[in-house]
């Protein structure tokens, strides 16, 4: 790769050990993937936060990090930790657990993160612009900005996304090149289908892209139209089932007004056709049980917005759910301070719901619950938790869970 | 020794081992439990399968990005794999054996650049030898 004379210099070590760890790493990853320099990035977005993930490695990794000076040098969020920092308690969080996740908050806020918690911080506090470069580890945000913004980022991963935010750069290669991005997969849907294509689909949609892609850029045709809460939803299953980093999604992905477009006037190396038959096996397969009973219902993954709050709030007014039943609905401080103010979180919590706060049912330990069986809407939970939490899970509408939170049981339709 | 195999090496480190095949991706986020070194996905073929010290086959990584975070855990705690081969290498699993260095000096080669049908070669329960900065493998 070709350095700079700044570059060299941190690379010798003059501006610290922190850029100098961080340039040696990104360095070596460029010199691999075939980068021949660096670009300086806009923003970062970091996974290696939460304890779960980092465990006792990334506390002293951090620690030592820290002791050396190191700062970010671009506006940096965290993704959701493994603690709802105000009540842990609630969640049955053991304390000394609760204990390494504050740490390790404490450390990464003495760099200059912002504390924001979400795997969705493109909603606030760190919304790209189409066509910048970007350093973010969050898979679903990685497939949400590239596809539905236009921003720039390869998958990171965590520390390497630290790096970058320490270093304001990152090695270009990847995603961050346009002829990277041009689409290899065609995904047509078919008419019925695109017809009537509604919240439900997207992530079954995603999930089952996210299986038929394996590593190659799909380019979907016959979504008519989609707002944001559906396109965090697409992109969290897409990433979870697969390593898809971008999604063209002809109409909506700014690279992608047509498909010819997003192939970049090459052909596809495989069409692929999917109907109503398609999405309905796709979605049975997503459940590991057939339905029956429920202990907890698990919703906002990713993170809700708050129209979906609103629309959580709105399905529970007046009524109660059944109390064997944990309705736990994942957000983030900002989101749910607002939601907070606009009373929608009083109803929820007088029908018995609860607001999980700065973290979610995959990254929360959650083992004294016992849980064994987990409703769902979101394609992420249904393919992560069976692991995460340990239990059975039934992946069904959003309506279908808080009717199922409210009934204790969940029906096949 | 039966076969040699030259891909392209990703990090430093020579060894030799035993191999843990499996011709589907691999995620080590909810993949591997880091305290044990077992495989805890049971959507996985290799679920229930310890890669502690093992040289690790598999086409490429897929995933959370949390990756590197379970794997140091993992170093950290002695069950690592003790080298890594893919048809292709996400930067991801470059990291995880450039973090390990760095920060635990403990070098995993990853050796990359082969073709499917080469790896298939490689069952699970082989010794196999990997050097990481030539890109050579072969089964003993």
């Amino acid at each position: 790769m070709d350095l700079t004379e700044e570059e060299k210099r941190i690379l010798e070590g003059e501006e610290g050990e922190p850029k100098r760890i961080s340039i040696r790493i990104l360095k070596r990853i460029g010199e691999i993937k075939g980068a021949d320099r660096f670009i300086p990035i806009a923003s970062a977005h970091l996974v290696g936060c939460s304890y779960q993930i980092a465990g006792e490695a990334g506390i002293e990794i951090y620690k030592k990090l820290a002791e050396q000076g190191a700062r970010v040098s671009v506006p940096t969020t965290l993704d959701p930790g493994s603690i709802d920092f105000e009540r842990w308690r609630e969640f049955k969080t053991p304390e000394e657990y609760a204990e390494r996740q504050i740490i390790i908050g404490d450390l990464l806020e003495k760099m200059g993160v912002i504390p924001l918690w979400t795997c969705t911080p493109y909603y606030l506090l760190n919304v790209p612009l189409f066509g910048q470069d970007l350093a973010w580890s969050e898979s679903s945000a990685v497939v949400f900005v590239n596809s539905v913004i236009g921003a720039r980022t390869n998958r990171m991963s965590a520390y390497v996304d630290l790096c970058a935010s320490i270093l304001g750069k990152v090695p270009r290669f990847g995603l961050h090149l346009p002829e990277e991005r041009r689409g290899e997969i065609l995904v047509e849907l078919d008419r019925e289908l695109s017809d009537l294509f509604s919240d439900v689909h997207f992530p079954v949609l995603g999930y089952l892209i996210g299986q038929i892609a394996e590593d190659k850029i799909p380019v979907i045709a016959g979504i008519k139209k989609a707002n944001f809460d559906q396109l965090k939803a697409f992109s969290a299953a897409a990433a979870s089932t697969g390593s898809a980093a971008l999604c063209h999604i002809v109409g909506i992905t700014p690279e992608a007004p047509s498909s010819e477009r997003a192939f970049s006037g090459r052909d596809p190396v495989k069409r692929i056709r999917v109907g109503i038959n398609e999405m309905r096996k796709m979605m049975e397969s997503m459940s590991t049980y057939d339905g029956g009973e429920v202990d907890v219902v698990g919703i906002g993954c990713p993170h809700a917005s708050i129209d979906q709050i609103r629309r959580y709030a709105e399905l529970l007014r007046g009524r109660k759910i059944k109390e064997s039943v944990e309705l736990w609905i994942c957000t983030n401080e900002m989101v749910e301070k607002m939601a907070r103010r606009m009373s929608y979180i009083d109803t929820i919590e007088r029908a018995g719901g609860k607001m999980m706060v700065g973290t979610c049912l995959n990254d929360c330990p959650l083992s004294k619950w016992n849980f064994r069986y987990l409703v769902t809407d979101s394609g992420k939970f249904a393919y992560y938790t069976p692991t995460t939490v340990g239990t059975k899970c039934y992946f069904t509408t959003t309506k279908a869970c808080i009717e199922a939170a409210i009934k204790g049981r969940i029906e096949r339709e | 020794m039966k076969l040699r195999l030259k891909g392209r090496g990703c990090s430093s480190g020579v060894v030799k081992g035993e191999a843990i095949v499996s011709e589907r991706p691999f995620g080590f986020w909810q993949g591997i439990d880091p305290k044990t070194g077992f495989v805890i996905d049971q959507r996985h073929d290799l679920f229930g399968e310890s890669i502690t010290g093992k040289i690790f086959v598999f086409p490429y990584g897929r995933g959370s990005t949390g990756t590197p975070g379970i794997f140091i855990e993992a170093v950290r705690n002695h069950v690592a794999p003790a080298g890594i081969v893919n048809v292709h290498s996400e930067p991801m699993i470059i990291v995880c054996a450039l973090l390990a260095e760095e920060f635990y000096g403990v070098k995993i080669p990853v050796v990359d650049g082969f073709e499917l049908n080469h790896l298939k070669e490689i069952r699970t329960g082989d010794r196999v030898g990997i050097n990481g900065e030539s890109g050579e493998i072969e089964i003993l």
